[in-house]
């Protein structure tokens, strides 16, 4: 079952019980078997960035060490940090590691199920 | 960069990870998403043919076998179906904890972490073993040399990674989150490390090993190793620290270091270097990859739950601490009201033993002792049993705690946090259906 996300508590749920349709644009999956297996970026959820994420990453690992746990901003921003200066990451343009670092807090944040 | 000057074949011959690699790191541009999203995996090759220059060597379906995203349709020929799949690249495994029900784990049974890739296996004529460092004689053994020059040692070991229930920590640290079966028995066999750095002479500034192996990283870097850990000086000097040939009587599976392997029992398992090419007998504590920073390390002071541990405050794991499974029943398992059934499991302590278990059907109000077997060598888990009979219908959670044989005991809930999410040995829990 996809989840809701609720960012704004009350508004939004009074905005969720007058259009549930708006709704949808704040849909975002939060499991792992939420995930379609047709998706073209699967195991990835969808999102703004996911593309640039599964080409970051599939390089040197299964995507599965992207799905695997949902951590903070400051857990990513720190892994990208390691990958690039320890692990042999081809380091990214500044504005695609944002665009990643901005995919992985809001996607595979620290509500994701796995 | 010389690698842009090399064909992508051979790139790709020598080394698809690394080809893998240096393609994608050209794909990731957000000037290029639209055409990479309307295209999809087939067009990936005409893409490349714009920035690799020597595209026309490309063999056609090569792009789509690295995509594939392969956890699916990944199989496991060597172990058994009901295995926990955490990553095939790099391959991490764990088991269903009711697999853990043999005394001797099966290699289909036995959890897999790798760090790098998963080799080719190299062959026993080929392989060496180096021995260097803080001795007065570099050795080069063959494998024949540690199956014929060597007295040989069998036994029960428990291997277990340090991050053996990590996914009971919150929040999550970084990581393969195993829940409790990154943890196996296997019998092995093998060398002791203590007669062969015995017999390269250690010299007495030796105070550390660092182990080397022959699989490779993920980046396909040559010049880094997947995992580069060892342990102090006095437990490779344990009798039971040995170089093993046979698991379970058997060559070992390549998934568990063929030909030959550390195995230093009772401590996180990356100490027992799979693949092991060479033991660097150091004067320092080992600083290869897995040593420093916050890898397999524990903070030396107690944290509260996410904190930021400074490096400095963090100090290298040793010994394993006590714990144990439930591996019979299955959970969820109906049983009958008033009647006895057998609940059993296995449980270890690290360096240590365990001397106590008790179950408890009632949330932990009362404990009853088991019946708990002794090891039947040091290191081996321990068998324990108990006979349960619930009093009425309904559900019952059955709870199981170790103790060791310096008292320690398994807490109820997990234990202190910690960056890495190492050391979780809370009490392992199943529930049944009384009817």
């Amino acid at each position: 079952m996809r989840k809701i996300l609720l960012t704004c508590g009350a508004a939004c749920a009074a905005l969720l019980l007058a259009a549930p349709i708006q709704a949808s644009a704040e849909e975002r999956i939060t499991s792992l078997a939420d995930v379609p297996e047709d998706f073209e970026f699967y195991p990835l959820p969808p999102g703004e960035g996911v593309d640039e994420v599964y080409y970051a990453c599939i390089a040197c690992h299964s995507l599965r060490t992207v799905t695997n746990g949902g951590y903070s901003q400051r857990v990513w921003d720190e892994l990208l940090d390691w990958m690039v200066e320890d692990q042999g990451m081809m380091e990214p343009e500044p504005e695609v590691r944002e665009i990643i670092l901005e995919y992985l807090t809001t996607h595979i944040g620290e509500d994701w199920e796995g | 960069m010389s690698q842009k000057e090399r064909g992508l074949i051979e790139l790709y011959h020598e080394d698809p990870e690394r080809a893998e690699y240096l393609v994608f790191g050209r794909k990731a541009g957000p000037g290029r998403r639209g055409f990479l999203k309307g295209a999809g995996l087939a067009s990936m090759g005409a893409v490349l043919g714009t920035t690799i220059p020597f595209s026309a060597h490309m063999p056609a379906g090569l792009m789509p076998a690295a995509l594939a995203e392969t956890i699916n349709e990944f199989t496991l020929d060597a172990k058994h179906a009901d295995m926990i799949v955490h990553n095939d690249r790099p391959m991490n495994v764990e088991a269903a904890v009711h697999l853990l029900d043999d005394d001797v784990t099966p290699a289909a049974h036995h959890f897999i972490r790798n760090n790098g890739t998963m080799p080719m296996p190299m062959s026993k004529a080929d392989w060496r073993l180096k021995i260097d460092g803080e001795v007065n004689e570099e050795l080069e053994l063959s494998y024949d040399q540690l199956m014929n020059d060597f007295e040989h040692v069998t036994m029960r070991a428990q291997l277990e990674c340090g991050g053996n229930g990590r996914a009971g920590f919150n929040p999550l640290p970084r990581g393969n989150p195993w829940t409790i079966g990154a943890i196996g028995n296997a019998e092995w066999t093998g060398v002791r490390v203590s007669d062969i750095l015995r017999r390269a002479g250690l010299k007495p500034s030796a105070v550390y090993t660092g182990h080397f192996s022959y699989d490779e990283h993920l980046s396909g870097d040559p010049d880094r190793s997947s995992i580069s850990r060892g342990g102090p000086i006095d437990k490779m000097m344990d009798p039971h620290t040995i170089v093993a040939l046979k698991m379970n009587g058997e060559d070992i599976p390549i998934e568990h270091g063929y030909p030959a392997r550390v195995v230093a029992p009772g401590w996180a398992g990356s100490v027992s270097q799979k693949w092991v090419t060479r033991i660097w007998v150091r004067d320092r504590e080992h600083d290869g990859a897995g040593m420093t920073g916050l890898s397999y390390r524990m903070p030396r002071h107690p944290v509260e739950p996410g904190a930021e541990v400074a490096h400095e405050d963090m100090m290298v794991m040793g010994s394993m601490i006590v714990k144990s499974a439930i591996t019979h029943p299955v959970a969820g398992t109906e049983v009958r009201a008033g009647a006895p059934f057998e609940v059993r499991g296995q449980a270890w302590a690290g360096d240590n033993h365990v001397v106590r278990m008790e179950t408890s059907i009632d949330f932990g109000a009362t404990w009853q002792t088991a019946e708990l077997s002794a090891p039947p060598n040091r290191y081996s888990w321990q068998r324990w049993r108990q006979t349960i009979i619930p009093p009425m219908a309904g559900y019952y959670e059955v709870w199981a705690r170790g103790t060791d044989n310096h008292g320690n005991s398994q807490p109820m809930v997990v234990p202190g946090w910690n960056p890495r999410g190492y050391l979780n040995n809370s009490c392992h829990r199943i529930h049944v259906m009384a009817v």
